[in-house]
Parts: structure tokens; sequence; C-alpha cells
């Protein structure tokens, strides 16, 4: 026998549950675009149906179902697409901070255009040429000593760029740093949270998505490993475990990650991508350019040195306590442009003591290099202290002296740009082009950067186009369909309507009951 | 694509299609407003090595036309000046012609050597001249005066050849010296040493002096003669490297345009192509993420 007001108690529950329904199609609508968000079913099941008491059993053939109940609220979301757009986002991040730092590497350099390194250089080669046209007048010097100038303030101001962007990269290493670790804290303290509402029987959806959104953003900064166990996300960088369930076990620093790197433990992911572009391509490009400032100014170079030429005494190429006047064309190897102008003469007529460098290092340097050149200030002072001029001659009053109009080394200077340099005397394998022109060096320098940037272009748009894909499955699963979701409403408020409906009727049955019967003949 | 589509999808889709055509825009319109298809070294490495060569050796041979010019003008000038070298070593041989004949009266004699004395030292104010305030005829010595005035017939002026680059490993002697003009300093086939004697000549009214002098004048004339179309033949020299120099200049300018210039035809079509697709994209945006379900719900 049953209870009379079973039917009520079979729809109250149909009430309860399709409402619940309702909430969370109206809790998935609300959240449509939530970051992470993942859609979140009721899981409703048919409520255990009842034996009737009594002493024995029922005779009434059939178990009577007691309506619904909801056993569950899931999040839906598939773990693989997870690791799989951890995977994907770590090579994002390295490529797009590469690419990032390579396109600014491209805008230092500025090439093509009428304004780079390439056209100062230029413009100095010419003024030795416009120097060997009129070797005796001020006005060529000093337009030697202007393009000197700029070329040397053009070398500093890249290189000053340089180290900025090496810097800037440090910094932001820091702040990535920072980042990391906060995200971390966070992820340790929704382990605990988690595992606490979760230790209650119930379902931290949304606690878990913000979760799995915090190990979306890490994976992009660095290459992150996530296991989900009972005490919550073990997190791990390599070998290196960052976070195991509610202890966090490392404190990410700078000085953490950049000797993760060392060790080999993080190998990919923006902060790996800073590292390298700091370490590797900016750190790369700078050695380049000081090699190419140092083979100008000091490098071995051949050059031939015309006959009539007079060799100090008590130079390199000259030893004996006499100068040498030379017979024949000589080819001679000199210390780059320092060496070449030190054999000239100048117009300050000095022909004992050794010839002046022409580019001298900046005070507290020891060697050149793109930061530390700059114009011997004996010749921005004084521009006669240029040497254009390879003769001297003897007076008619006894005294040598030298000859002015000759143009013989602002011609061999001016002509070191069709010259061969070698790049890398030490065999290092480390410069762009063992030997060549400067400019030639140059080209292939700046090449360099362009293969490289073209490279890290197209791998970062392939990343990004694979994490695309990859977040589109998972959204594909995860997403909230408003089309879905408006049926679903549809649905669960039919059943909602249905359930009140089903009330009535049961009330019905029980007024009658009630209210009218036992009122036979009254 | 996988079954299940949300709205959401639809919407990134979208905004990602449409990043990538205005992506694809902006390429384009950079090509068009700077009319390069090289705009930084990532564009086309390869091609930007070629056009940094270019554009430098572009930059030297601008440098070559301008030494070549240069050189034309001093060649020019020193030509002018054994022009009038010459000019007035004519009237002197006239003077001396005249002179020897034998019916000339002895202030006649006077007046020719007073003009000759003149002539002659118009002859080392030519020796002596300046260009661009260097002296042309003093080899590299271009500061020092190459002939005294009083005895001019004894300088010895430098033998240094001033050197002009007008090309790569090309380069040209522009100065005669002046040794080589007027001769070597000693009495024999020295123009000034030959005007002097005959001065001399003139004065003791020695004709048969004056007429043996003739022929050593018209030896000097010859001289000079072979110095200017000597230095005739290096104008031309010059003047052809200057033809060359422009055509090589031509020639580079077109591998650099091949080389850097965007294709105005094609990057108009490409860009008017890109516009089209990026407005359907936007008009095909709004046509899908208008409507949903929730439009027909009562």
């Amino acid at each position: 026998m049953r209870s009379t007001f079973s039917g009520l108690e079979i729809a109250k529950r149909s009430l309860f549950s399709q409402q619940t329904a309702l909430q969370t199609t109206g809790h998935n609508i609300a959240n449509t675009n939530t970051k992470g968000y993942s859609r979140q079913v009721v899981n409703l099941v048919a409520s255990r149906p009842l034996e009737a008491v009594g002493m024995s059993s029922s005779a009434v053939p059939g178990q009577i179902g007691q309506g619904v109940e909801f056993s569950a609220i899931n999040r839906i979301r598939e773990r693989f697409l997870d690791s799989q757009f951890y995977n994907e986002n770590k090579n994002y991040g390295d490529w797009s901070v590469r690419q990032d730092t390579l396109e600014k590497l491209e805008t230092i350099m500025n090439e093509p255009s009428d304004t780079s390194i390439r056209t100062v250089m230029e413009k100095f080669w010419n003024s030795w040429q416009e120097l060997s046209k009129a070797p005796e007048n001020l006005t060529a010097r000093a337009v030697v000593k202007e393009n000197a100038l700029a070329l040397t303030d053009a070398f500093n101001h890249v290189s000053g760029q340089l180290s900025d962007l090496n810097s800037d990269l440090t910094e932001n290493i820091k702040v990535k740093a920072t980042q990391i670790d906060t995200m971390l804290n966070q992820i340790v303290s929704l382990n605990k949270e988690i595992r606490r509402v979760e230790g209650l029987g119930n379902d931290a959806n949304d606690l878990r998505d913000q979760r799995d959104l915090l190990a979306d953003d890490l994976s992009k900064m660095i290459n992150i490993k996530v296991t989900d166990t009972a005490n919550g996300y073990n997190i791990t960088m390599g070998n290196t475990g960052l976070v195991t369930g509610p202890t966090l076990n490392a404190n990410v620093d700078s000085d953490f990650l950049e000797d993760a790197v060392t060790s080999g433990e993080l190998t990919s992911g923006e902060v790996r991508g800073l590292i390298d572009s700091r370490d590797n391509v900016v750190a790369s490009f700078q050695k380049q350019l000081d090699t190419m400032v140092k083979t100008l100014v000091e490098g071995d170079v051949k050059v031939t040195l015309p006959a009539g030429s007079v060799l100090r005494a008590g130079t390199d190429l000259n030893p004996s306590a006499a100068p040498v006047t030379l017979s024949a064309d000589t080819e001679v190897t000199v210390k780059g442009i320092n060496g070449l102008h030190q054999l000239g003469y100048s117009l300050n007529g000095d022909i004992t003591s050794p010839g002046e460098p022409f580019f001298t290092l900046k005070d507290g340097a020891t060697e050149f290099s793109a930061a530390s050149i700059t114009v011997n200030p004996k010749i921005t002072k004084n521009v006669e202290n240029i040497a254009s001029s390879l003769r001297t001659f003897n007076d008619t009053d006894g005294t040598t002296k030298v000859v002015k109009g000759n143009n013989g080394l602002a011609l061999l200077l001016s002509g070191l740009s069709t010259k061969s340099f070698n790049f890398d005397p030490a065999n290092t394998g480390e410069t762009v082009l063992n030997g060549g022109t400067i400019d030639e060096f140059f080209r292939a320098f700046v090449g360099e950067i362009g293969v490289q940037s073209q490279e890290a272009q197209r791998q970062a748009s392939n990343q990004k186009l694979l994490v695309d894909q990859v977040d589109s499955r998972r959204q594909s699963v995860s997403g909230v369909s408003l089309d879905e979701e408006m049926a679903n409403m549809i649905k669960y408020q039919h059943a909602y309507n249905a359930a009140a409906r089903s009330m009535t009727s049961f009330d019905e049955c029980l007024d009658k009951v009630i209210n009218g019967m036992g009122v036979v003949g009254r | 694509m996988p079954g299940r589509i949300t709205q959401n999808m639809m919407n990134t889709q979208l905004l990602t299609n449409l990043n990538g055509n205005l992506n694809r825009m902006t390429g384009l319109q950079n090509q068009l407003s700077t009319s390069r298809k090289i705009n930084k070294p990532s564009d086309d490495p390869v091609g930007l090595s070629y056009s940094m060569r270019y554009r430098s050796e572009l930059a030297g041979y601008d440098q070559f036309e301008k030494n070549v010019d240069g050189a034309v003008s001093w060649l020019d000038y020193t030509d002018t000046m054994l022009g009038q070298a010459d000019s007035v070593l004519q009237r002197i041989r006239e003077l001396t012609v005249n002179a020897a004949n034998g019916t000339n009266p002895e202030d006649a004699l006077k007046a020719v050597q007073q003009e000759v004395d003149e002539l002659s030292g118009q002859l080392v104010d030519i020796a002596n001249s300046q260009f661009n305030g260097k002296y042309v005829f003093n080899g590299e010595l271009t500061d020092r005066l190459p002939y005294s005035k009083t005895n001019p017939e004894d300088s010895v002026t430098d033998s240094g050849e001033i050197h002009f680059q007008v090309g790569v490993g090309t380069q040209i002697p522009i100065n005669v010296t002046g040794n080589t003009v007027f001769g070597n300093a000693n009495p024999e086939e020295n123009l000034f040493g030959v005007l002097k004697e005959l001065s001399g000549s003139l004065q003791a009214g020695d004709q048969t002096n004056v007429s043996a002098l003739l022929g050593k004048l018209d030896s000097r004339l010859q001289q000079m003669l072979n110095v200017r179309s000597e230095l005739g033949a290096r104008t031309n020299r010059v003047e052809l490297a200057q033809d060359r120099l422009k055509d090589i200049s031509i020639n580079l300018q077109n591998l650099q345009s091949k080389t850097e210039d965007a294709d105005m035809a094609e990057v108009i079509t490409n860009l008017k192509t890109q516009e089209n697709v990026y407005e359907s994209s936007l008009s095909a945006g709004s046509k899908l993420i208008q409507r949903s379900l929730l439009d027909f719900l009562r």
C-alpha cells in the first residue's frame, strides 16, 4: 500500500531537479564569455524505487518509480586536450618572444634605408676620396672628421640600443618570474580549497576552471607538466617540481629560472625565449658588431704602398734608424685603419714620431668595440692631424718636410672599403663571415638577422595556428553553446511546468479524497 | 573541425581570420606606401643583401663621378694654362723671327727684348698658376711656388703624380709637372733658360745667336705640344670613365629597383583583393553572429 502523498513527493522532487537544471543552464549562459569556463551539466537520475511498506512483499506487480534526483553537477572537459594545449602553448610563447626580439633588432639595424650604419660608413669612405682630391685643404679634412664622428656615433648608438634591448629582456624575465611565482601560489591555494570542497563530496567545478586557466597561462611562460592527483595538481617543469598538491616546492625568481635553463629543465616558453634572446641572439649580434668595429680599426689587411712612399724609421715595417723611400710598389700588411693611418704624414709636419691612430678608445675601455670606439681627440681638436700623405722631401734649407699635396694615404684608406679583412683571426667560427670586406660582413650580419627573424615569424605563426586549433577543439568540448543552452532551457522549463501540472493533478485527487468523499447522501 | 560548434568558437575563428586579413593588408599597404617590397630584413633576406650591395656600390660610384668631375676640371684648367703658354710662346717666336731679321735697328731690338722679358714673366706666372689654391705644375708639392721669379731656369719641380680614383682600382694621374712642360733645369733644354739667353742676345744685338735660338724655341714648342696632346688623351680617358660610370650607375639603379621595388600593379591588385576578402569576412561575421535560437523563442 502506498502513501497517499507519494505523488506530491514525486512532483516536488521533479520541480527541484528541473529547477536545478534550469539554474545550471542559467549559470552556463551567464558564463558564456568567461575565460576558462567549462560548461556544466546536471546529472539527473531516477530516484530509487521504494518497496511498498508492509509485513510481506507487496503483491502489486512492478516497482513504482519515485521520481527524479540529481546525482552530481559535472563540468565537461577533456584532460588530454589540456596537456596538448600546454605543449603547443609553450612553443608559441617561446617563438613569439624570439620574433619580438628579432623584429626589434631589425628596427635597430634599420635596413634597407639611407640612414643606417652602412650609409654612414659609405660617407666615411667617400670623405677620404674627397680628401684625396684636396689633401692640403682643411675643409676636406673637416668633412673626414665629421663623417668619422658620425660613424663612431652610429656605432656607439647602435651598441647602446643593443645594451638597452639586453636590459629590457632582463627586466622582462624578472617580471615573468614574479608572475609565475604568483600563479604557482594561486594554484597551491586552489589545490587546498578544491580538496576541502571535494572532501565534502561536491564537485568544485568553478574552482577547477580557475585552476586550469592558471595552468593555461603558466604553460605559455614555461614548459610545465600537470598531473591531477587526489591532493590536487602536481606541476613540474622538466624534472623540477614546482607544486605538489597543497605545497609549493620552489620559490621562482629570475635566478631560479636562469639556473633552470643551464640545467636544461627550462626548455621552452616565453621565459626560455627571453633568456635565449638575450644570451644568444642579442649577445651574438652585439659580438658581431664589436668584431666588425675591432677588425675595421685594427684587423690585419694588405695594402700596396706606391713607389716613392717614405716609411718612418723605427716602425714594424722599417725597423732601421733611417727613413726608407720605397723604390717600387710594395704590398704590406697593416693593422686596420689605425695601422694604415699611422704610416701617413699629416699637415702638422711631424715626420719622426710614430703617426697618430685615427680611432681611439673611450676612457676606461681596453678593447675596440662598437661602444668604446671614438675618433682620436687630437684629430677632433685639429683636423691637421689627419694623415693623408705618404711622402716627405728635403727642402732647400736642408730640413725634411711633408709633401702636403700627396694623397697616397687618403687613397689607400678609402680603398680599404674594398679590401678583404680577416674577421676571425683566432678561428673561433663565431663570426658570420671569416674573411671579406667590411661591407660584406655587415651585409652578412644584417642578412643573418633577416633569416632568423623570418624563421621566428614563420614558427610563431605556425605555433599560433596549432594553439588556436587545440583551443578550438577544447572549446568544442567545453565551450557554452547558446543554442544548446536555450534548447535545454525549453526542455527543463517544460519539464518544470509539467511537474507543476502533475502536482496540481495530485492536489485535485487529494481534494477529492479530503473534501469530496464521505458525503454520500448529504 | 570538431563536431560541436559554439558561438564563441565562431567568434574566435572570425577574429583570427579578420586579423589575418588585416595583417596581409598592412603588409600590402606598407609596400604600396613605400613602393618597396623589402622594408625590413626579414621580408627577403637574400634580396636585402643584394639591395644593400647595390646601394653601397651606387654610393661608391656617385663618389667616383664626383672624382671624375674634379679630374676633368683639373685637366681642363691645365690645358687652358698650356694653351696660354703656347700662345705666349708663339708670340715670342714671332718676335724672335722678326728680331733675327738683320735689318732691325738696335733700339728695335731693345723693344723686342723688353717685350720678350714681359712675355717671359708671363710664362713664369703661367708656370706658377694655381687651381683652387694649388700650384698645378709642382707635382705633389702643391703648396709651394714651383718657379722662382728671378731664376726660373734653375727651379726643379716635384715629380710626384697626383692620382684621382675614377673607379674601383682605377687611378688616373691628373697633373703634369713643370719640368715636363718647360724642360728640365739645365740651360740647354729649359724654356726659361732659352728665354734668358734670348733676352741677353737681344740686348747684346747678337742676331746670329738670336736666330740660332729659334731652333731651341721650336723644340720647346714641340715639347709643349706633346704634353698637350698627352693631356688631351688623358682627358679622353677620364671622359670615357665618366660615361662608363654613368652607365654602371644606371645599371645598378635598375638592379636595385628590380630587387627592392614593388610591382605596383600587382600590389594594388592584391590589396584590392584583400580589401574585398576583408569586407566579405566582415559582412559574413555580422550575419553569422547576429542570430541564435534566442531570436526565435517567444
